[in-house]
């Protein structure tokens, strides 16, 4: 014990540093209760407490979890917790920020994060901030309403909540990438549109993606001139083969055609031995047959892979 | 209550005393600041804080004996055998840092030149950005802020090493070091015999302090 007692009579090592553990935890339960948010971290972290947990389905992570990720994340995140707030998940909401909790269930009013998303903006303590995207009325109903109902991580439906919206992206075409992507074949495509004038054409001015109307030649293509097609077949989309002369020999050519999406058959000689093997192709999503003769439950395959057919014959 | 001339020994000088103890309050001003959102006291604390470390700097070059970098800079190995020894209950005696206590200084000018370093980069994502906020990308100031933020829980900690060890010396071994950085004396019993304390001018600490506020307010001009 010698090497802890201290000079002069002090106090020993041992007892000092036994004093600075105790005050050290003093200091950490009095930031737990000076910080709430704080002292739940803790609290979680070491499994004195259960986190809270929102279910998948829940009308917490179907629609409110998806309007704090969009407007609120960013300042409130893991990159970033402005105010000690986190709205990242579930447990980090009911936490809370620096202040205390910012969600009172039942009462939104009350609640400091609903007061906040339903200040003017011109006012300095508005949520989101000047400059970003303000929530919409439907938005902050949504918020509302949640709270209102207990601000729950089962509950699915809430009743009077506005319909979702969907936000629908259009992609946009890209010049330059198309241009890139026709390179490698314009050449071919350019020598068999002088040869069949009018048939290959490509789906779009930016696009790469072709589209090949045989119907016009009638029963001058044949397999001969499809098979010609060959060096561009990975970039056909939309083939028509209504009324050409084109047989069940072709049937692994366009079986295996990538990209096929749309392919007519009527009043080809093709049969079901075709159609069979189209129940293969991973691209093709309509199918039409006209009168084309097929046995038992021939076109099943086909529609399991969600192919629309369109019309068919039973066969006697 | 000043202490005896003929029991006491200056061992600090007015310029390193203040800097201490201004730097004290400044860090718990930055924190308050940042804390309450008075981001403008904030960037004053932050741009305060960076003139007093450059001007740290150079005093422990050109200062008084016991603020130079060069008489508390130790080799590690020398550091852990002066811990060994106060383990031991040796009671080795040093005018100003021992060794401990100057890797503790180098640690916190490094760790507050980072905090600070960053904080002129950093932007909170509302309406507050570092001076210099704009010579970086959105996505690197962004990165630098939370740094900045995981620098402040460093501090917290090495805060509290700081007054641990400060205790450790008070309680157990009798040594208070914290009236001496007030009043720059120590008991003469505290201080070895044969130390031959040299004391540089105080006006060359105003002109030093003076260059590094000038260093400051050009770093804070370089943002525009």
């Amino acid at each position: 014990m010698g090497a802890f007692v201290g000079i002069s009579g002090r106090m020993s090592a041992a007892a000092y540093f036994g004093c600075v553990g105790l005050l050290t935890l003093v200091g950490i339960g009095i930031a737990m209760l000076v910080r709430p948010a704080f002292g739940h971290t803790v609290l979680q972290s070491i499994g004195l407490e259960a986190v809270p947990r929102a279910e998948a389905a829940s009308f917490y992570s179907t629609r409110v979890a998806p309007l704090f990720d969009s407007r609120c994340v960013s300042c409130h995140g893991d990159r970033r917790e402005k105010a000690g707030l986190r709205l990242d998940s579930y447990a980090a909401v009911l936490r809370g920020s620096k202040d205390g909790a910012v969600i009172k269930p039942g009462d939104p009013k009350n609640s400091e994060l609903f007061h906040r998303i339903s200040l003017p903006s011109s006012d300095d303590r508005a949520m989101p901030p000047s400059g970003k995207t303000p929530l919409t009325p439907d938005e902050v109903t949504v918020i509302r309403l949640w709270i209102a109902q207990g601000a729950s991580g089962v509950q699915r439906t809430i009743a009077g909540a506005p319909r979702l919206v969907q936000e629908v992206r259009i992609p946009q075409d890209d010049p330059q990438a198309a241009s890139k992507a026709r390179a490698s074949l314009s050449q071919q495509v350019r020598k068999l549109q002088a040869e069949m004038p009018g048939v290959i054409a490509y789906q779009s001015r930016n696009s790469a993606d072709l589209e090949v109307n045989a119907s016009l030649k009638g029963s001058a293509f044949g397999d001969a001139q499809l098979h010609a097609l060959m060096p561009i077949q990975a970039e056909i989309v939309r083939l028509d083969l209504s009324g050409t002369a084109v047989t069940d020999a072709s049937a692994a050519m366009l079986a295996a055609m990538p990209k096929l999406q749309v392919l007519r058959l009527s009043g080809s000689k093709i049969t079901e031995v075709t159609i069979a093997a189209l129940a293969q192709s991973k691209s093709l999503r309509s199918l039409t047959i006209g009168d084309i003769k097929i046995a038992g439950n021939g076109l099943a395959s086909l529609r399991q892979n969600h192919v629309t057919v369109y019309g068919g014959a039973d066969a006697p | 209550m000043r202490p005896d001339p003929q029991t006491h020994i200056r061992v600090w000088d007015l310029p390193t005393r203040l800097f201490h103890w201004v730097i004290v309050l400044l860090v718990c001003a930055a924190w308050f600041s940042a804390d309450q959102g008075y981001m403008r006291v904030h960037l004053v604390c932050g741009l305060s804080l960076l003139s007093l470390l450059l001007f740290r700097i150079a005093w422990g070059v050109v200062g008084s004996t016991t603020a130079r970098f060069r008489n508390f800079l130790h080799p590690p190995v020398r550091v852990v055998g002066y811990l060994k020894g106060l383990a031991g209950g040796e009671k080795i005696l040093h005018a100003g840092h021992n060794p401990a206590g100057g890797l503790m200084v180098i640690v916190l000018i490094g760790v507050l030149l980072a905090q600070v370093g960053t904080g002129l980069f950093a932007n909170d994502g509302v309406k507050f950005r570092g001076p210099l906020a704009l010579l970086v990308s959105e996505d690197m100031s962004t990165r630098l802020a939370t740094i900045h933020g995981l620098i402040f829980n460093l501090i917290l900690l090495l805060i509290w090493c700081h007054v641990v060890a400060i205790g450790f010396y008070m309680l157990v071994r009798g040594d208070n070091l914290v009236w001496p950085m007030v009043t720059g004396k120590k008991p003469r019993t505290h201080v070895p015999a044969d130390s031959n304390l040299i004391f540089t001018r105080s006006y060359l600490a105003l002109i030093l302090l003076g260059l590094s506020a000038a260093i400051a307010l050009w770093v804070l001009a370089q943002g525009g």
